[in-house]
């Protein structure tokens, strides 16, 4: 089982490059913070998943669910900031 | 950044999520000694909830939860309750921040009163992160600049 959690969160790693990709090179603002959110929800289920196999759910429950908040928070205030200053 | 905007969706959920994320702030603060967390942790939580609050529902309904006046006021008691545990235990005839000594005031074991010492201690910490946290975005956001500051300098010049 731990392996399958392990090809798992490799397969999910190299989507998280993908979405670095885009973060960097992307063409525009909107699309750099649309990579970013995505990068943030992948590295949410990559640290669930490292909870998986350390046996440690529990502790890893509570840092992914910070991560979820703080994501939350700084796509609003990203998207807040778009909203008034305009796209850049 | 801090203006009102009439976007209800956002209003709603932010009423929703702020005090499930206050009390799982508070959480991460008590149970900081058998899982991830602790007083900086949780204070960047509590703060995280109150810079929602101020990005969804505006400066000014903000201001009547928390004001700069009150964030001032609570990272210097977050401060005093850190360090006058610390100067306590220095009272007491032990080092700073050396809770054993606090069982003769508590009326418990050394063990108990370190465990009790380090709580108080966590949520002095919190109560100043939090505060501080709050304070950093309010100045930056605002950029320093208050409107009813602005509608004082104007009524000056005239």
């Amino acid at each position: 089982m731990d392996n399958f959690f392990l090809l798992l969160g490799m397969a999910l790693f190299t989507l998280v490059l993908l979405c670095l990709y885009r973060g960097v090179f992307g063409p525009g603002v909107l699309n750099r913070m649309a990579g970013i959110c995505a990068i943030g929800t992948k590295t949410l289920v990559i640290l669930l998943l490292m909870g998986f196999i350390y046996n440690r759910v529990e502790m890893f429950i509570d840092i992914s669910m910070v991560y979820a908040f703080l994501n939350f928070v700084g796509t609003i205030t990203a998207a807040k900031y778009l909203e008034i200053k305009g796209e850049a | 950044m801090t203006r009102v905007t009439d976007d209800i969706i956002i209003r709603a959920v932010a009423r929703i999520l702020i005090p499930f994320i206050q009390l799982y702030a508070l959480y991460v603060i008590m149970h900081g000694h058998h899982s991830p967390g602790g007083g900086f942790q949780g204070g960047v939580i509590m703060g995280a909830s109150f810079i929602l609050y101020l990005l969804t529902h505006g400066l000014e309904e903000a201001k009547t939860r928390m004001s700069e006046i009150r964030a001032g006021v609570f990272s210097s008691f977050g401060l005093l309750v850190y360090s006058g545990i610390g100067l306590l235990c220095l009272i007491l005839g032990s080092n700073y921040l050396d809770y054993g000594k606090l069982s003769t005031v508590l009326k418990v074991i050394p063990a108990q009163a370190r465990s009790l010492g380090i709580l108080g201690v966590e949520i002095g910490v919190g109560i100043a992160v939090m505060a501080v946290m709050f304070s950093i975005f309010f100045d930056i956001s605002t950029g320093g600049i208050l409107p009813e500051d602005e509608e004082d300098l104007g009524a000056r010049d005239g």
